[in-house]
């Protein structure tokens, strides 16, 4: 099922331009954003979240335009910046607290077994959390209301190996639930473990958006490792 | 729109906000240029933008769901609410020194503008140009704030002498009316001063709703 469509984006700044950016999520499927530093990807994010003004495209999310339907549309989102933190000296807990009441599907157990998951406890302020825990907290959030799409901008940088893992697995139960995960990364070894779809932005520009094991079968050299892939189309793209 | 109010009161603001609501009780101060107690009020609410910038509150928001210009209504209800608790208090001041205090030499004596209508009217103008040179004047990037509140200073300030100096204009003794002498025409003044308030605040809501759709966060 087709939740969300990310329809011919253009974005221009004096020195960078996203350019006729096409893509899809589909439910039950985690798709990896792959892209150098300053490739667009948080570019891409934000005109998904509505948080860019666009020079052109469109965004619609279960078959309705994002301008428009926001607040019915925001409500089946979740989305996790990385680990900007938001109000750093107020306490997890009053957060939560003013959060929750914008959601009508927030989940108080969901919450509860995230918060014991993520071992965050409510009392601390985000300024006393680790960049990995307030990439937890971010994720904690988006998780507590039974988002239907995922959007994630780094969610797992910053993180240790562990947690890493914990939130790929995460991502894997989300989607068994039909959940469409997106979420951008330079880690090109979580997109290997666990997404089903890729979108590899260059430039401002797509470069594929397609399954991985296409993308596998179109792009990879025999006995190279996505990575390995990866590094030697964007030297081809960084050497055109 | 209660939730977001909600959270512009509970994580967005600061606590100066409330506490300099109290600038209001300023009317009563004899001998002092009381819509002074105005500004000082705007500076407590400044200081909530201040608080909000510095915890990407603007973002936070944004991605909330709600639609983009709630988050800017949701900003001006709390500066009006902050606004509206001072007016009170102002109102107040000006109740007691028209009536149980009419006859106090303290007041009787006084050199400057009487807490009356007319400074209540003011009071109301000073808000009301707080709104639409502060407030909408941040929206246009939701990230600068200085250049506006200079601008908001500079014009509060004119204001102030003006009100101040015009009942020493001959003809115009009446406008420092004490108790209530001349209130027809003070009340008159007053309902000016609010009808301006609600003009500038509603136009510029209006135009900041129209700017912040246009930024990039």
């Amino acid at each position: 099922m087709m939740i969300a469509e990310v329809q011919h984006l253009v974005k221009r700044y004096p020195s960078f331009e996203l350019s006729d950016v096409s893509f899809s999520l589909e439910g039950g499927k985690i798709t990896g954003f792959v892209g150098r530093n300053g490739a667009g990807k948080t570019t891409t994010i934000k005109a998904m979240l509505n948080l860019i003004h666009l020079d052109g495209g469109s965004v619609s999310y279960f078959g309705k335009p994002l301008i428009g339907n926001e607040t019915e549309i925001k409500k089946l989102i979740g989305y996790s910046t990385g680990t900007v933190s938001w109000y750093p000296r107020k306490k997890i807990r009053d957060i939560v607290d003013i959060v929750k009441r914008f959601y009508e599907t927030w989940d108080e157990d969901t919450y509860r077994r995230y918060l014991n998951l993520f071992g965050l406890d409510e009392s601390k302020t985000p300024l006393e959390l680790s960049e990995g825990m307030k990439v937890k907290l971010n994720l904690l959030l988006a998780l507590s209301h039974r988002s239907e799409v995922l959007i994630l901008d780094e969610p797992t940088s910053g993180l240790d190996p562990f947690s890493r893992n914990e939130i790929l697995d995460i991502f894997s139960e989300l989607k068994k639930e039909g959940v469409a995960v997106f979420f951008s990364t330079h880690i090109i070894s979580d997109i290997e473990k666990c997404a089903d779809n890729i979108v590899y932005i260059s430039k401002g520009k797509i470069v594929a958006a397609m399954p991985k094991e296409d993308f596998i079968r179109q792009h990879s050299n025999e006995g190279e490792s996505l990575e390995e892939t990866m590094l030697r189309m964007e030297g081809g793209v960084f050497h055109e | 729109m209660n939730n977001i109010l909600l959270k512009e009161m509970k994580l967005s603001s600061s606590v100066l906000s409330y506490l300099f609501i109290l600038f209001g009780l300023m009317f009563f101060i004899p001998g002092y240029p009381i819509l002074c107690g105005a500004f000082f009020v705007a500076l407590g609410i400044f200081q909530s933008f201040q608080t909000a910038r510095e915890a990407n509150d603007i973002v936070f928001s944004t991605l909330l769901p709600v639609a983009k210009k709630d988050v800017v209504k949701g900003r001006y209800l709390f500066v009006c609410l902050i606004e509206i608790c001072s007016l009170a208090l102002m109102a107040l001041a000006v109740v007691l020194r028209m009536t149980v205090f009419s006859r106090s030499s303290v007041y009787a004596g006084n050199a400057l503008m009487n807490a009356n209508f007319f400074a209540l009217g003011a009071a109301f103008v000073i808000f009301g140009l707080f709104n639409w040179i502060f407030v909408d004047g941040f929206f246009k990037t939701a990230y600068k704030f200085g250049r506006p509140f200079v601008i908001f200073i500079i014009v509060t300030f004119l204001v102030i002498i003006l009100a101040e100096a015009l009942h020493h204009v001959p003809g115009l003794e009446w406008l420092n009316a004490f108790g209530t002498d001349h209130i027809a025409k003070q009340l008159i003044l007053f309902v000016i001063g609010v009808i301006i308030f609600l003009l500038m605040t509603a136009l510029s809501c209006r135009n900041a709703c129209k700017h912040f759709e246009r930024i990039d966060l």
